[in-house]
């Protein structure tokens, strides 16, 4: 039967091509065990994933800055407000219990 | 450091709740394209680097005191990433373990690695730096990795390069082990 696992190169080509494309998943569940292994011990594959990172930051990096940050700005805004919200929750159900523990 | 970005981080860190909302703003708009940059190394995805983003900000405002003193924007990126980005980095397909034969460990060192080679330098330093590099290279080498930067297929770099997919990818794992190499040599003279 011929040997259908992917070597060394071909998993860094298949995992750079993921990153470029944003699709990481589809590489992570790609692999088999035999490639989760040989990447495992491979530093030279390790050392090489530094670079690929560097590379598609440098070509592509600059894709992901939108030029207007304030529908983000609101997002962030959300966020906040729904952990502020959750804690003031969590610190009067705390005091509830407090009141129970001791009527 | 520009004086936004000071001014944002000194409300930040301040006790006070109302000036700690006020600075968040200016905060985002200083930083925002700074830390974007850095998540989409591990990423690659618009999306998944906004949401990763949302909470690393939402994570900040709630306990920023890991800012305080900070005085360049390099300490600021390395300060962010070590204590807020890759916590969250950790999680983005922490679900995938199961599904995955990466162990958990290697899974992190794939998506949210220790800081490694140049990993600080500003992104203009960065396309200055792999431009000269790329310029070092071997004339197929350099024309291996610039196709592959403008987007095109390993298939389309091997139909340009008259030679097999098999050939281009080994071509490119040599390349970019080189390329390493010669980064390693620059940030140690740096």
């Amino acid at each position: 039967m011929p040997n259908t696992q992917r070597e060394i190169q071909e998993l860094l080509a298949d995992y750079a091509g993921a990153l470029r494309d944003g699709c990481l998943p589809t590489f992570l569940k790609s692999l088999t065990r035999e490639e989760a292994k040989r990447i495992s011990e491979s530093p030279d594959f390790w050392e090489a994933t530094e670079v690929v990172r560097l590379m598609n930051s440098a070509g592509f990096g600059d894709n992901v800055v939108t030029p207007d940050v304030g529908l983000f700005i609101s997002r962030v805004d959300a966020a906040i407000a729904s952990r502020t919200k959750k804690a003031k929750a969590s610190t009067r159900e705390h005091s509830r219990s407090q009141v129970n523990l001791h009527p | 450091m520009d004086k936004a970005l000071r001014n944002a981080l000194r409300e930040l860190t301040s006790s006070d709740a109302e000036s700690k909302r006020r600075a968040m703003e200016p905060f985002v708009r200083s930083t925002f394209g700074i830390f974007i940059r850095h998540l989409h190394r591990y990423l690659g995805n618009e999306v998944e680097c906004e949401d990763v983003l949302e909470d690393v900000y939402a994570d900040i405002w709630e306990n920023p005191d890991h800012l305080r003193a900070i005085d360049s924007e390099g300490q600021l990126l390395r300060t962010v990433y070590l204590y807020y980005m890759r916590k969250r980095l950790r999680e983005v397909y922490r679900r995938m373990n199961r599904s995955s034969y990466l162990s958990s460990n290697d899974m992190q060192n794939l998506i949210a690695p220790e800081l490694g080679l140049c990993d600080l330098i500003s992104q203009t330093e960065l396309k200055q730096v792999l431009h000269r590099l790329l310029g070092k290279l071997k004339a197929r080498e350099r024309k291996a990795m610039e196709l592959w930067m403008a987007g095109m297929s390993n298939r389309a770099i091997a139909n340009q390069l008259e030679t097999t997919v098999g050939a281009v990818k080994m071509l490119e794992f040599r390349t970019v082990l080189k390329l390493r190499r010669m980064l390693k040599e620059y940030c140690e003279e740096d």
